[in-house]
């Protein structure tokens, strides 16, 4: 097994976890955090396959787009964290109310 | 044994994850997902992405868990949230799992068997010499793709004009609450010229290693940031047109460049190969201070955030 297929497999496995996340949490903070981890698995698999075409160093542009990606990510769940504050000052509610 | 390495970074990035959605109370939650994002960080670097380490490690775990914590000050009230949380439906549930086991299953096989198509590695080492910089992440990032960091350079702007769509724009002026310590301010005031100084290293190393803009740029940030925690709001204190100017200067001059080779009739950031090198540090230099700006700005307006409810509520009991 390569060391790449560790990596791309785990990050599979992370943004399934970051998705059961979103469902099942409640709490504003958490749904913004299983996002978050859900982006750190899609960034794994991407450097991950850029180790796997390697030549004398590894593909460049996958490191690139993750760089970019992550700084992009920050920003949104920057926002997120200013909305979900702002809602909480406003009105008390942390997490969405539920329908019965 | 380097098998062994690799497979316990991911099971630990796998395990800290979970239990990251799994903590009872929020602030642990907070630590795990920095440590999470540290395991990350690490196995970026068994990936040979040190540049993406960096990046993860200041950005992702750093500069968002410092705005994390903030909220944490606003969400931390020793309420459980559970009390009246209904649990979903039983079958709700069950589908639920169901749906995220078929996931789980299609997502493996897709990373699995996803075709080898020989990536991109090629193209980029044969046009380095062509780059002006050395460092073959840098070349992607500010010449070959610049349109992406372009853009990138834009969405910080947009988060932080959206920041201030959320409660008004004069927040970020609101000063710390509470006493400053005075040591802290010392230790600040020693280490402000520090952080300044390996920024601009890690700027100009960015030619030809692993480092670059946005790495100093979360490096003058972090300096912005210890400045107005110890009591000097920087952001807020320059005058309107110096915040405009430092907030815009990134985006502006990459623009700028831009369109004017694109007038001498090259493609849009397509740079003479005769002046890459130097135009490539200018932009660089112009977006990391941007870039700087506007998390010193985003940090000061989360700071503000508090302050005004903390104001607003010493009147509510009258």
């Amino acid at each position: 097994m390569e060391t790449y297929q560790i990596y791309s497999l785990a990050s599979a496995v992370l943004f399934v976890v970051g998705l059961a996340g979103i469902f099942a949490a409640r709490h504003f903070f958490k749904k913004i955090i299983a996002t978050k981890i859900m982006g750190g698995g899609v960034f794994l698999c991407f450097v991950s396959f850029a180790e796997r075409d390697a030549l004398a160093f590894a593909d460049p542009v996958p490191h690139a787009m993750v760089i970019t990606g992550i700084v992009v990510a920050v920003s949104a769940a920057a926002f997120a964290l200013a909305l979900s504050r702002r809602i909480q000052q406003l009105t008390g509610q942390e997490s969405f109310p539920v329908d019965e | 044994m380097s098998v062994w390495i690799d497979s316990l970074l991911a099971v630990l990035a796998v395990f800290l994850a979970v239990r990251c959605l799994l903590a009872p109370t929020l602030p642990q939650c907070v630590f795990l997902f920095f440590a999470f994002g540290l395991a990350l960080a690490l196995a970026w670097a068994r990936l040979g992405a040190v540049d993406v380490a960096i990046a993860e490690a200041a950005i992702a775990a750093g500069f968002l868990g410092v705005l994390l914590i903030d909220a944490l000050r606003d969400f931390a009230a020793p309420r459980t949230h559970g009390e009246t949380a209904q649990k979903p439906h039983f079958l709700t549930q069950v589908l639920l799992g169901a749906g995220l086991v078929v996931f789980l299953y299609v997502a493996l096989e897709a990373v699995w068997n996803v075709p080898d198509g020989g990536g991109l590695t090629a193209l980029a080492a044969d046009n380095l010499p062509r780059s002006g910089v050395d460092h073959p992440v840098t070349a992607v990032l500010l010449n070959y793709r610049s349109y992406d960091t372009w853009l990138e350079v834009g969405v910080v702007l947009m988060a932080l004009l959206a920041l201030f769509a959320t409660g008004g724009k004069e927040l970020f002026r609101r000063p710390v609450v509470g006493a400053v310590d005075p040591l802290l301010r010392q230790v600040i005031l020693f280490f402000t010229p520090v952080l300044f100084l390996v920024g601009a290293f890690l700027l100009y190393l960015g030619k030809t290693e692993p480092g670059g803009a946005f790495q100093a740029a979360v490096l003058w940030g972090a300096a912005g940031i210890l400045l107005h925690l110890g009591g000097w709001p920087v952001f807020a204190a320059m005058p309107r047109w110096t915040r405009q100017v430092l907030l815009t200067a990134g985006f502006g001059f990459f623009l700028l460049l831009g369109f004017i080779f694109m007038s001498g009739g090259s493609a849009l950031f397509e740079y003479p190969v005769a002046y890459a090198g130097v135009l490539i540090l200018i932009v660089e230099t112009l977006a990391a201070l941007s870039i700087a700006a506007a998390l010193t700005a985003i940090f000061a307006y989360f700071n503000g955030m508090k302050a005004a409810s903390v104001e607003n509520e010493i009147p509510d009991p009258s």
